[in-house]
């Protein structure tokens, strides 16, 4: 029996707590804690973020905090490593993933938090990463060369540079600055989502109170213990612990301490949040997301279209199709060598084998049962003559429907795709632009002038990620998160002119 | 209208109902008559003799009742599961709409009412009359002239018509909800004059209609015998309601006691209904098992397991599977996505709904239907 305490509370002691809640698992064989809190301790442990902030992060150098978390990473990503053996011990029961799912996703997370991707987002958001510690010159000046009187009447000297000769301007420095306390709230079952947050606030220097998911609160607490044994006084920048999400009480405490939210979850969490943090504080939003896969006949011969097909049965499997990133259709272009139906019958066979490498992972009988109604609809469909057709496993594994009415469709996830025919893979816009609001990542595949002029339109109405099916589970680090700067939207500038 | 065979069938059925809940049908009876429904409906539903022929099932083929495949509640979306010619149905029942965009509606077609009406009879006379009481059935549905496709609205009626005393009524209507004014002046009315009544409407509608009282610091003491039937459940709404927390809301603003009611299970897909034991039990026997819903006769529920399909061990949740035999006119078998567990005298506990699955029944639209009342009074 395994009992793990979810929760990284920095200065707090068992006997700060007003008790804790177990979480049982796989037949009582691991059991989960969650503190019960206060709100005065809550209170406590945002002033000690902020004086740990202070004391060991705000003037350390950026590159410093790189390093702190690649010696993580590279442990995280070791399979001999004790924390990320009890990782994989512990994410399979808790998040309902299968084993080789849960190793796959640390694996790759972990190389997403090592130094070099780690410099790849600094350098992505920042010209000079060196920004996060000091002023820097933006390669801009402090203003156009401007004189009183306006051009061509003479004048004076330009006012804007200050300290301006001969009429050039100075050089522009800039500083970016960080929140000195970022509350996360998390949600869902993926993990990594929670520990990529918490690290991009540590590059901006940020003390963290991350509030977990109830379907995943074990990564982030092994990524701030982690922490803290790399690099103790980093680790006192980082707490982590649960409370069932809306707790009045504690929230108004983390709200009133923070400088920035950052909230994930569906639109109603998200909308309740927004109407509670008090005004001034910055909000970031990562609201329910939707994607697709769109695949052009000049990719559809015969030789390469069981290689598309098994990736698009990739990118669906990925997640168990419960990411933003996972795609909801696939959208085929009718007219290539392998027509759309056909396509279909190859990306079930592709699930079907996935089933082997990477098994769909325990689902509730709830979700089981929506699994069945979906698939018995379209059974029928096909039995009044609509032209419908379902590749599935026995069991509740896999489905994939193919579906020549081409409206979009949302999917019930865990692995239930649909294939839909289109005479042109352009009309895939209109079939998505009534879902445009909720529009993430495109997994797009056709000729490259066409998926230029395609990702052109996706992007205009919403989409903020067009990209291919290998890649469509794993954004990399540098990623515009839903259509905005990871780093920068956590920031503000500071320029020093002249 | 059925053809001559079913209504032969319909003949067996009717003498069946005519029995009553308490007379036995034993499994290899149920099987017999289960078998013949399955032929003829095999014979004459081209899409669900398709559906069988594909999983291997044929009437011949067939040992027990449990191996009639059943068909999943979603199919009634998509076609007229109808045995026979849709168009001499004599009622169309439909799913109440929801929210989710272009989801069409489930449409049950009913060739004979008096099965319909043969099943809910008895049924409800056993489980919410057993003392034989004659009572105004007071109802917050809106009545079936303005809600002409509604099971539930049509079950009310029938129920009134048939069972109720004078002053049985319904105190909703589509475009305004519920009638406050004229349900309270009744409910005064009977406080005052001794008549127990029978109040019957969506959870949903219980839930506002109390929110209501108590806002406006009303409660009644509804003369003993009174009752309350409630059907539905709060998944998905917004306001999410426990069962135990109504309980005590009914007993304490309208003073009828929590084995007084009795919640019922119903859905469009399905010709029976199933009702709480709780007032039967308490009347007949005295005794108090805990809270569960019985299946006439002429029904059988079990509880599956969603990724095999087969029956979940005793005791396990798994997903309702009904088969009931008034659905002579479409198809006896019906698969739902409602959570439950079996109960050990053939009973069972509805646990909830699939998440994210369009919730059944009027119960939600009844509640939409008073929000958007409300906000046209704003």
């Amino acid at each position: 029996m395994i009992v793990f305490d979810a929760w990284h509370l920095p200065g707090i002691e068992d006997s700060d707590l007003a008790g804790w809640n177990e979480w049982t698992y796989d037949d009582g064989r691991i059991r989960i804690r969650v503190p019960v809190l206060d709100p005065s301790a809550l209170g406590r442990v945002t002033e000690r973020l902020r004086a740990a902030r202070e004391e060991a992060l705000a003037g350390r150098p950026v590159a410093d905090v790189v390093r702190a978390v690649d010696a993580v990473a590279r442990r995280l990503g070791r399979s001999d490593d004790p924390h990320r053996a009890q990782a994989e011990r512990l994410l399979p029961a808790v998040t309902g993933y299968s084993p080789p799912m849960i190793r796959l996703i640390l694996d790759r997370m972990a190389a997403d938090w090592r130094a070099g991707a780690l410099d790849g987002l600094l350098r992505a958001e920042f010209r000079d990463p060196g920004v996060l510690d000091g002023f820097r010159d933006d390669g801009s000046t402090a203003g156009p060369e401007w004189r009183e009187g306006g051009p061509g009447r003479g004048g004076a000297a330009g006012r804007a540079g200050g300290g301006v000769s001969g009429g050039r301007p100075a050089p522009r420095r800039v500083r970016a600055y960080g929140p000195e306390l970022a509350v996360h709230l998390f949600s869902g079952n993926v993990p990594g989502v929670a520990v990529t947050s918490l690290i991009r606030a540590l590059l901006v220097k940020a003390s963290s109170l991350g509030k977990t998911a109830s379907g995943e609160p074990v990564l982030p607490v092994l990524f701030a213990r982690m922490l803290m044994e790399v690099d103790p006084a980093l680790g006192e920048c980082l707490a982590v612990t649960y409370w069932p999400g809306g707790s009045a009480a504690l929230e108004d405490v983390a709200f009133g301490s923070a400088d920035t939210v950052i909230v994930y979850g569906g639109e109603e969490s998200v909308a309740s949040v927004r109407a509670r943090i008090p005004p001034g504080t910055r909000l970031v939003e990562h609201g329910p997301r939707l994607s697709f896969i769109a695949i052009g006949k000049e990719a559809l011969g015969a030789a390469e279209a069981p290689g598309v097909a098994d990736a698009a049965a990739r990118a669906t499997a990925v997640f168990d199709q419960q990411g933003c990133v996972s795609p909801h259709v696939v959208y085929i272009e009718r007219g290539g060598e392998v027509e759309p139906r056909r396509f279909a019958a190859l990306l079930a066979r592709g699930m079907e084998r996935l089933e082997e490498e990477l098994p769909r992972g325990r689902i509730g009988p709830a979700e089981a049962a929506r699994i069945r109604q979906v698939r018995g609809g379209a059974e029928f469909r096909a039995l009044a003559g609509r032209d419908v057709e379902v590749h599935a496993s026995d069991g509740t594994e896999y489905t994939v429907i193919y579906e020549a009415d081409p409206e979009f469709t949302a999917s019930c996830l865990n692995r239930v795709i649909w294939v839909k025919p289109l005479d042109a893979l352009e009309d895939v816009v209109a079939h998505v632009e009534p879902f445009a609001r909720y529009l993430q990542t495109v997994g797009l595949v056709a000729g490259s002038r066409r998926r230029e002029a395609l990702a052109e339109r996706l992007g205009r109405i919403g989409a903020s990620r067009i990209t291919d099916l290998q890649g469509m589970p794993w954004p990399p680090p540098p990623w515009h998160h839903d259509g905005r700067g990871p780093l920068l939207e956590l920031i503000r500038w500071a320029d020093l002119e002249g | 209208m059925l053809d001559r065979e079913g209504q032969a069938l319909r003949a067996e059925l009717i003498e069946r109902f005519r029995r009553g809940v308490d007379a036995p049908f034993a499994d290899d009876a149920f099987t017999a008559l289960a078998k013949r429904i399955f032929a003829y409906q095999f014979e004459r539903n081209a899409a669900y003799a398709a559906y069988c022929r594909r999983q291997g099932w044929l009437p011949e083929v067939i040992e027990h009742w449990s191996q009639i495949p059943a068909v999943p509640t979603a199919a009634f979306k998509e076609l007229p599961l109808v045995s026979g010619d849709p168009g001499r149905a004599e009622a169309v029942f439909r799913t109440s709409g929801t929210t989710r965009g272009r989801e069409r509606r489930g449409e049950h077609h009913i060739l004979d009412l008096t099965l319909y009406h043969g099943s809910l009879l008895p049924n409800f006379a056993a489980y919410v009359l057993p003392d034989g009481a004659e009572l105004p059935i007071l109802s917050l549905v809106p009545s079936v002239e303005e809600m002409t496709d509604s099971s539930l609205a049509h079950m009310i009626d029938v129920l009134s018509d048939r069972l109720g005393s004078p002053g049985s009524r319904s105190f909703a209507t589509v475009a305004a909800g519920i009638e406050y004014d004229a349900l309270n002046e009744a409910l005064r009315g009977h406080e005052a004059d001794g008549q127990p009544v029978c109040l019957i409407g969506t959870a949903f509608a219980f839930v506002h209609w109390t929110d209501r009282l108590r806002e406006r610091g009303e409660r009644f003491r509804l003369p003993a015998g009174s009752r309350l039937v409630d059907t539905g459940g709060f998944k998905g709404r917004s306001r999410e309601v426990t069962a135990d927390a109504l309980l005590a809301t009914y007993e304490e603003l309208l003073g009828i006691p929590a084995d007084h009611v009795v919640n019922e299970y119903g859905m469009t897909e399905l010709c029976s209904q199933f009702y709480d034991n709780v007032l039967r039990d308490r009347i007949l026997t005295g005794s108090s098992r805990p809270r569960h819903k019985v299946p006439p006769p002429w029904v059988r529920t079990v509880a599956v397991d969603p990724e095999t399909l087969e029956p979940v061990a005793p005791g396990e949740v798994g997903i309702l599977r009904h088969h009931d035999l008034a659905n002579l006119g479409s198809v006896a078998a019906v698969q739902t996505e409602d959570l439950g567990r079996e109960t050990e005298d053939g009973g069972f506990v509805v646990l909830g709904r699939a998440s994210g699955a369009p919730p059944r029944g009027c119960s939600i639209a009844m509640d939409l239907l008073v929000e958007a009342a409300g906000a046209r009074r704003r």
